[in-house]
């Protein structure tokens, strides 16, 4: 996880909101128990939201699987 | 706070005086004015065109209060207040485009153009998110009331004003031929006037005309005094008209495009139309123009000025001129109301008296400034 965590500070730091969204979803798929996947998967979508990209919808019915929307 | 006497503004013009100095100079009557008179009725925020695109956002302070103007998904343009509900944070600091939804920086709370809560993300606990106690649907943007007429939002805070097609039916009557799309002329045609003065004072000195041939002397040669009239409807708006408005020529005597169907008297003639409280508009065969007036404090307002055309492809470098003329007149009238707000540093100045024959249209705006102030007081004493 600590390229990943690199790279997703390294994102946060240029304000790359694209980025943010494939990199949180991918550490998601990292995790190893549901409530941190979940909390990867929230802040990709929420990432995905603002931005209006359609992965927003894929996090979101993934999220929506484990009742946490 | 003493409450000034505000009985003898409302008196007949022939013996009426105007508005006594601390409704210019005073931060306190500043204040109560702006409950009673700017959050009370239909006042001018900006224009649809300051959110020209589908998801634009515009933070914009309104006498402090902090308004955020989107233009949704639906094309609809929307006033909101500009704080989130969870912690209250300012949610959008600078224009931007909202490429999807509005996220507050704080903790991501984020709003659809709409103003719906669509998301709260960890609101229950790490990726937990929703809660039992926090129902999106109660949870949306503040929304505030808001009205577009000639491309201006106009916006009554309180919530409590008539709506604005009923308070301003006549005039939506007097002038339904412009009821068409206006074209804004683009960032040429659109300037700020900062103007050490108080807001009043510009609306006083838009609705008449008794002043044009002094401080406007280069209108003599074709617009004489004697050309104009006086537009005035107790309590909603007053301004003047001219019969003999002349077209800006071009090269080749090119000349902008007309307003469609407009009738015949608009061939010559003009309309110049202070829109109660804070909004002047112009309207003219070929252009019209919005200004929306910003109070700032007591003693100082930004002007913000807009010209619009009848089509939306016009020649950029008339469009140019035509701002530069407009900005050349405004600018004229800037020492006439900086002078008239340091001669209400005068302690014995009465609040003036008005000309019966020329000063109808000011009177008009006094009587209504001093209705409503007088309302909001009996309204605070019961």
């Amino acid at each position: 996880m600590t390229d990943l965590n690199d790279a997703i500070l390294a994102a946060h730091a240029r304000d790359d909101g694209r980025a943010l969204v494939t990199l949180y979803a991918q550490a998601a798929d990292q995790s190893r128990d549901v409530d941190t996947a979940c909390f990867f998967l929230t802040c990709a979508y929420i990432y995905a939201l603002e931005l209006g990209v359609p992965d927003a919808a894929a996090l979101y019915a993934r999220l929506d699987a484990h009742g946490r929307v | 706070m003493a409450r000034t006497d505000l009985s003898v503004v409302r008196k007949p013009i022939e013996q009426a005086q105007g508005l006594p100095n601390a409704h210019y100079i005073d931060a306190d009557v500043f204040e109560e004015e702006k409950h009673a008179v700017l959050f009370s009725s239909w006042a001018g925020l900006a224009v649809a065109a300051d959110v020209p695109q589908i998801g634009d956002a515009k933070p914009i302070e309104f006498l402090g209060i902090p308004l955020l103007l989107v233009r949704d998904r639906d094309n609809a343009v929307r006033v909101f207040q500009n704080s989130c509900r969870h912690r209250g944070m300012i949610l959008v600091s600078e224009p931007k485009k909202i490429e999807g939804a509005i996220r507050c920086p704080y903790h991501s709370w984020c709003y659809s153009t709409a103003g719906k809560l669509v998301s709260t993300p960890h609101v229950g606990g790490a990726g937990l998110n929703t809660h039992p106690a926090i129902n999106k649907d109660e949870l949306g943007l503040t929304e505030v009331r808001s009205h577009i007429y000639f491309d201006t939002v106009f916006i009554n805070v309180d919530g409590k004003a008539d709506p604005f097609d009923v308070v301003h039916a006549d005039l939506m009557d007097r002038w339904r031929e412009f009821d068409q799309p206006l074209h804004h002329g683009g960032p040429e045609s659109h300037f700020d006037l900062e103007v050490q003065t108080n807001w009043k004072l510009a609306v006083e000195n838009y609705c008449e005309s008794y002043h044009l041939p002094w401080v406007h002397p280069g209108l003599n040669s074709y617009s004489r005094l004697e050309d104009h009239y006086h537009i005035q409807a107790q309590g909603k708006y007053s301004g003047q008209g001219t019969l003999v408005y002349q077209q800006l020529k071009g090269p080749d005597e090119a000349v902008f495009p007309d307003f469609q169907a407009l009738d015949a008297k608009w061939n010559t003639g003009a309309e110049y139309i202070a829109i109660y409280p804070n909004v002047l508009l112009g309207a003219q065969r070929d252009h019209c123009f919005a200004i929306i007036l910003q109070p700032d404090t007591q003693g100082r307002t930004t002007e913000h000025i807009h010209l619009y055309y009848a089509q939306p492809k016009t020649s950029e470098d008339m469009r140019t001129r035509n701002a530069h003329l407009w900005k050349t007149v405004f600018e004229e009238d800037i020492f006439v109301v900086e002078g008239m707000q340091k001669g209400r540093q005068s302690p014995l100045f009465d609040g003036g008296r008005f000309s019966p024959a020329m000063d109808g249209p000011t009177h008009n705006f006094h009587d209504w400034v001093a209705g409503k102030v007088q309302d909001h007081r009996a309204r605070q004493d019961t």
